[in-house]
């Protein structure tokens, strides 16, 4: 089975291959090793590498990981792939929408369709947690759509502008 | 509606999270009861779960529910409650509101508004404290943008705008020279215009290295007043505190006095009632100074309580009900180190940014010397309405450095997951050389510790990690179906106790 997880700024490829008894060769970016894994009770996973056991502790929240390893916990979000995959986060090659970097409440929407925009230009406002975040145009360019209002709440990773590229 | 002892039967909560839970510990503890308020967002929060109970009092929204002080005062009075307790943040140091639960025949659990109103407005609370014989950072109080200008030339740059109604970093520009004095006053006029009613500025020389170290103070309403000693609250990201102990390692016994009697001075001085905190710059070579007090419970009490043995809500409530202090100065003694980290929903990997969501799965350590004023358990919502404090781990030790060593075990053994948190910023700075040291001050994260620390939450994770999260797909490990298990398995054990109910009931 192959899956890609988001690390932080990069995606990492992931592929596992039973080869029974409980045994796994897994490979991570080209990577392979083999591990042997057991389920136990509440979201933990034994893994055994030649480097000794593990306790793996996972625990789902949609399509985000949260991977406890000992002491060290680690944040992994399963990209779907394909087409309509989302391969980045915030700002998108040109052509792409801008997404909220979380999830909050849209204060300002401060573009219109159609609008001529420089980088840097602030474009939406959204408030969590008492904190302000502005969305700034990544590039110079032309609004294309805004999904955004004011007053709305919104999850992360939602468009709330898509901007073309301007070309004269 | 007094209990013999002249203590409330009833209290209500202004506030949600980690210390509306705290409160109604105490209240608990007090055999008062306790009124839970909550918004349309927070039904069934913990806080709600821990009171007595529950009003909503409206939309997610803080300023239709927690901050609409109509409806908390009606709320109240619905509940037959006879105070209210507002913890921190939203109306704690609200002047209207204070007084509005006084008109309402309520008593409102902190000082008199005159003396919230006094420490609200900044350059208030600096003459006071000049006229209580308080050291205050140089600056200069009034005038329109020329005279500022002026006197900023008097004191020199750096220097700091900071909104008269402003506090706690809000509203606060640092001025490096002459020449962005002009742009930097009037920004910051228009941001205090818009974010706090009122565009007045003033102006603060900027101390290099300082610490910031603060008094608690409780005063009985007619001029007693004791302190509680002092804490230290310098490791700071954008002015919000992160860490805080008690006692501070900067701190020497004559230091102590000096501090403590300035502190208690000025709690005199303005007739003090409740629980206070003065607010000081250490500079590096010794001297402190003024900087301002807050009318209010501090997120950070626990550390305060760790080391006296003392239930600062507890006195609270006393000076409220009784108008008296339960503690004399003698009785007030400390014994050990502690030191508190907040758990925030925010992601330090990305630039702090808040989080929202639900916390799946919540797991506290325990130990003796441990604990944690949490506003959440596992399954509970973190909705995006309001201040990301989640919890709170206090560890306590004999001296600094096992406190410190009991931190980060702590903070290792802490889980919180299914949102995003700052715990491991925190792993990492009780790990950090200079906290370690007490080498710090107010900028230290930023300028010294911040860009170590994004590469370490940048580096990739371990194969390992990529291997349990791809085997936990195989495995079913992915949320949905075992979600809808847990919840089958929940709703039978309610089936089966269903049986056991009596039929009156019903």
């Amino acid at each position: 089975m192959r899956s890609e997880w988001r690390d932080g700024d990069r995606v990492r490829m992931v592929e596992v291959a039973a080869e029974g008894g409980g045994r796994y060769r897994v490979t991570v970016d080209g990577a392979p090793f083999g591990v042997t894994a057991a389920r136990l009770a509440d979201g933990r996973l034994s893994l055994t590498t030649d480097q000794g056991v593990t306790i793996a502790e996972l625990t789902a929240a949609g399509a985000r990981r949260f991977v406890r390893l000992g002491t060290l916990d680690f944040v992994l979000d399963r990209e779907t792939g394909g087409a309509g995959g989302r391969k980045a986060r915030g700002p998108r090659a040109p052509g792409g929408g801008l997404e909220s970097p979380m999830p909050g409440v849209v204060t300002r929407v401060m573009v219109a369709v159609g609008e001529l925009v420089e980088k840097g230009q602030p474009l939406v406002a959204l408030e969590a947690m008492k904190m302000e975040h502005v969305i700034r145009a990544p590039r110079d360019g032309r609004i294309r759509s805004v999904a955004a209002t004011a007053g709305q709440m919104v999850n992360g990773g939602v468009p709330l502008v898509e901007m073309d590229e301007e070309t004269g | 509606m007094f209990s013999p002892a002249g203590m409330f039967s009833k209290v209500l909560i202004a506030n949600r999270g980690e210390i509306a839970c705290r409160i109604a510990r105490t209240l608990r503890e007090m055999k008062v009861r306790s009124v839970a308020v909550c918004s349309e967002a927070d039904r069934g929060a913990m806080h709600t779960r821990v009171s007595d109970e529950v009003r909503v009092i409206g939309p997610a929204e803080p300023r239709v529910s927690y901050l609409n002080v109509d409806a908390l005062i009606a709320a109240a009075k619905a509940s037959g409650a006879q105070a209210i307790h507002p913890g921190y943040g939203f109306l704690a140091e609200n002047t209207a509101f204070a007084s509005a639960v006084e008109d309402a025949g309520l008593t409102f659990i902190g000082p008199a508004p005159e003396q919230v109103r006094a420490m609200g407005d900044k350059r208030a609370a600096r003459a006071l404290a000049i006229e209580a014989g308080l050291p205050v950072v140089p600056g200069a109080e009034g005038g329109d943008g020329a005279a500022l200008a002026r006197e900023a030339d008097r004191i020199g740059f750096p220097v700091i705008v900071k909104a008269a109604l402003g506090g706690g970093g809000k509203g606060m520009r640092i001025v490096e020279d002459r020449g962005a004095l002009d742009e930097a006053l009037a920004s910051a006029m228009r941001v205090a215009a818009s974010a706090f009613g009122d565009g007045a500025v003033y102006l603060e020389k900027r101390l290099a290295h300082a610490r910031h170290i603060e008094v608690q103070v409780a005063g009985d309403g007619t001029g007693e007043a004791i302190h509680l000693f002092e804490r230290e609250c310098s490791l700071q990201r954008r002015h919000q505190k992160v860490i805080e102990e008690t006692p501070s390692p900067a701190v020497d016994e004559p230091l102590r006095a000096r501090l403590t009697e300035a502190a208690v001075a000025l709690a005199r001085a303005i007739r003090y009632r409740g629980l206070g905190t003065v607010e000081f710059l250490l500079a590096p070579d010794g001297a402190f100074y003024f900087l301002e007090m807050n009318t209010r419970l501090q997120v950070e009490h626990p550390v305060t309580e760790s080391i006296t043995g003392l239930d600062l809500v507890q006195l609270q409530l006393e000076v409220a009900a009784s108008g008296r202090l339960a503690c004399r100065q003698a009785d007030v003694t400390r014994r050990g180190h502690a030191i508190e980290a907040r758990v925030y929903a925010e992601d330090p990997a990305r630039n702090f940014l808040p989080q929202a969501g639900t916390a799946v799965k919540v797991r506290w350590p325990a130990a003796p010397d441990l604990r944690v004023d949490a506003g959440i358990e596992s399954g509970d919502a973190v909705p995006v309405h309001y201040d990301p404090i989640l919890a709170k781990v206090i560890v306590a030790g004999e001296t600094r450095a096992e406190a410190l060593e009991r931190l980060v075990r702590a903070l290792d053994e802490s889980v919180v997951h299914g949102v995003t948190t700052n715990l491991p910023f925190l792993r990492a700075l009780a790990r950090a050389r200079e906290v370690e040291r007490g080498t710090i001050d107010t900028e230290w994260i930023e300028r010294d510790f911040l860009a170590g620390f994004a590469a370490l939450a940048s580096a990739p994770a371990p194969e390992l990690a990529l291997a349990a999260a791809a085997l936990g797909e195989l495995f079913g490990l992915n949320g949905a179906p075992q979600g809808k298990a847990g919840r089958q398995r929940q709703s039978n054990v309610f089936a089966a106790l269903g049986r056991w109910r009596h039929p009156g009931l019903d």
